[in-house]
């Protein structure tokens, strides 16, 4: 089983609107393994939903995608024009960010993960719904008996999202997407429910795609992840290289803005200057340009190629943090007290970060 | 009354808000009633950031909008420069408005979209007129500058700015007023996490240039450690543990305390990850469990926290906690 079991290449999405294209998704390319789980981190905007929902076949008919996504050697965007339902729910499954919205609320639980067994599966009416039960039970949901004749409003937000869970399980699929799938949630709850889709995933021998803003639960949870900037994968490494040595600049950043507990209170924090760019007629150029602290000539003239072993450890950058190259980068700036980019720094602060 | 206890009240001069037996309770239906906060107390002196963190629906944003009298008061007193502003009315209760501001969760939806940025920061300074002083353009200028959104952009509309900026303005318009207290509910959770930290940086600049006192409100426990001098841990409508932040990371006593902390993505190296599988559900408001609110997912629950409510103690300097069972916690020297 060389071949992995999804492989996305220069996968390109555009909206037209009013207002000019949106390039929401610009060459993005990843590998997923059997089993395997690959986390995409990224701000709003940065366009990991819309990279989601693409795989998903849920875009807008307006988008205008470029790319190939295979999966287990069947290309996607075919099935897709060829109709067929039944790769989508079946091999490929999805968990949406807010339960409360993605149930439908005048619907019993248990229905609505029956519909899904009904109509893919083909099973009669009586066989679904014991089944849901069962998944359900498998979802950690107690009384499922009693559960699968409630409503969405009668849940927790926490029980919710696990019926969604097992509806998404319903089919046995070989990947599941999972966008955002606790962020509605509190955290412990969160815990508990990475905790299932852990289990679920080692069991069945299923992979993953998980989207989230969280550094940490992409740090604790993916085997892989994948940093998305304006449209684009700036850097992906195995989750423990990625945040251990980190290479493009918006990572290092992102890394030390957050604030940690384990650092004493009132620690100042070290904020990514700016805001991310606008993806309407962007610049030729490195779209974190305007913002990064190691921005160079070149960055504002041309995009930087992805370079580095892909699978292993790969970034798009003229100048890599925690190079040579990139210190030197730095330290130019600093002795210049400004980037290219026109972004201003304190020598001081620096030092003292 | 159901009470916490007294304990973690301080007996100093410089305290300026003082918060005591805070009952909080809303009417549904015909006879019951959702039991939001059940006698909480706390003080805040004078230039100190408290946090309240916990999850969803333990009442923090009830105690901080009860601060602020935007939900009735049941019982309990709120002592803000010798007055109680829990028994405050009309005029009286108005002119304590302006010293305690408050900024929202939602940057975006707490301005008003049909109004110019400047006309929404100004409005407070126009309503109070003569009794505070100065307002002019140029006192606009100077704060939209201190907040760091360009005075030039301040004839647009809110949809016009990104949701960091919205929540910057939001911050000016409550600086406007020269407050005593800041009340922020859950400034940050809607920011995207590079914007974060600018406007956690921005409170900390704000609190010292203009010696603020600030309750800071959010359930994320690595932001309200960042920005607290002290925290206090609420579950259901009660206060669990308070203490001062880097002590109470460092030590956490109560089992749900060490549950939060053991359930974050990175846990606290202070604790067991296996302590995060708190099981079953949060028990309803309407019906809290006798005893200790807790009990019902504590792992050291026993006959005692069925029974008797914890009350809270001091568990060594400014620290307290109200649990029959707080975890030991072996100190390293």
């Amino acid at each position: 089983m060389a071949e992995p079991l999804l492989t996305v290449r220069d996968l390109s999405v555009r909206f037209p609107t009013t207002r000019g294209v949106v390039q929401a998704v610009n060459g993005v390319e990843f590998d997923l393994e059997e089993g395997q789980t690959i986390g995409i981190v990224g701000e709003s905007g940065s366009g990991k939903s819309v990279t989601a929902k693409t795989l998903m076949n849920l875009l807008p008919r307006t988008a205008e995608i470029d790319g190939e996504v295979m999966f287990d050697g069947r290309d996607v965007r075919e099935l897709a024009a060829k109709g067929e339902d039944h790769f989508w729910g079946v091999q490929m499954t999805m968990v949406f960010q807010d339960p409360m919205t993605s149930l439908n609320p005048v619907k019993r639980c248990g229905e609505q993960i029956a519909e899904t067994l009904r109509y893919h599966m083909g099973h009669d009416k009586k066989k679904a719904i014991s089944e849901s039960i069962d998944l359900l039970e498998r979802v950690g949901i107690p009384e499922p008996a009693k559960r699968v004749a409630q409503y969405p409003h009668e849940l927790s937000g926490g029980l919710r999202q696990r019926v969604v869970i097992a509806m998404a399980l319903a089919c046995q699929p070989r990947l599941l997407i999972a966008d955002e799938p606790t962020t509605a949630v509190d955290v412990t709850v969160q815990k508990l429910l990475l905790d299932l889709l852990d289990d679920l995933r080692k069991e069945r021998r299923m992979s993953m795609i998980l989207i989230t803003h969280d550094l940490g639960v992409a740090r604790g949870r993916c085997d892989e992840v994948a940093v998305m900037y304006a449209g684009r994968i700036v850097e992906r490494a195995d989750s423990h290289s990625l945040f251990s040595d980190s290479r493009h600049p918006y990572t290092d950043a992102l890394l030390r803005s957050i604030p940690r507990i384990d650092q004493p209170s009132h620690t100042r924090l070290d904020p990514i200057p700016g805001r991310p760019p606008e993806l309407i007629n962007p610049p030729v150029q490195c779209a974190y340009a305007p913002r990064c602290r190691f921005a160079q000539r070149s960055c504002l003239e041309e995009i930087p190629e992805v370079s580095g072993v892909v699978g292993m450890h790969s970034f798009a950058c003229h100048y890599p943090a925690n190079t040579e190259r990139g210190e030197a980068a730095l330290q130019a700036n600093l002795d210049r007290g400004e980037t290219a980019g026109g972004l201003h720094l304190h020598a001081a602060a620096e030092g003292a970060s | 009354m159901a009470g916490s206890g007294l304990a973690p009240l301080r007996d100093r001069p410089d305290v300026l808000l003082r918060v005591e037996g805070l009952v909080v309770e809303f009417p549904v239906g015909r006879r019951d009633v959702v039991h939001a906060v059940s006698g909480i107390s706390f003080d805040v002196a004078e230039g100190e950031t408290l946090g309240i963190v916990g999850e969803s629906g333990c009442g923090k944003s009830t105690v901080a909008r009860a601060i602020i009298r935007l939900n009735d008061i049941r019982e309990g007193s709120v002592m803000f420069e010798g007055k109680n502003l829990a028994v405050l009315k009309g005029e009286e209760l108005r002119k304590s408005r302006p010293d305690l501001q408050m900024i929202f969760q939602d940057p975006i939806s707490s301005l008003n979209p049909r109004r110019k940025v400047r006309d929404v920061i100004s409005e407070g300074l126009k309503v109070w007129g003569s009794q505070m002083g100065a307002w002019s353009e140029g006192r606009i200028d100077e704060l939209m500058h201190a907040v760091g959104v360009d005075p030039k952009f301040g004839d647009r509309r809110p949809h016009q700015f990104s949701g960091g900026q919205c929540q910057r303005i939001g911050i000016a318009r409550a600086l406007a007023m020269d407050p005593k207290v800041l009340i922020c509910d859950e400034p940050v959770s809607a920011l995207d996490v590079s914007v974060q930290a600018q406007v956690l940086n921005l409170l900390e600049d704000m609190k010292v240039r203009y010696g603020l006192t600030l309750l800071f409100i959010s359930h994320d426990l690595a932001v309200v450690k960042n920005v607290s001098d002290r925290i206090i841990v609420m579950y259901l409508g009660k206060a669990c543990e308070i203490g001062a932040a880097d002590e109470l990371y460092e030590h956490p006593r109560h089992p749900y305390t060490r549950a939060l902390l053991a359930s974050i993505p990175e846990p606290a190296p202070t604790v067991e990850v296996s302590e995060g599988d708190i099981e079953g559900e949060l028990p309803s408001p309407i019906n809290p469990p006798k005893g200790c609110r807790f009990n019902t997912r504590c792992p050291h629950a026993d006959e005692i926290c069925y029974e008797d409510e914890p009350q809270m103690e001091a568990v060594g300097g400014d620290h307290f906690v109200a649990c029959h069972h707080p975890v030991a916690v072996s100190i390293d020297v």
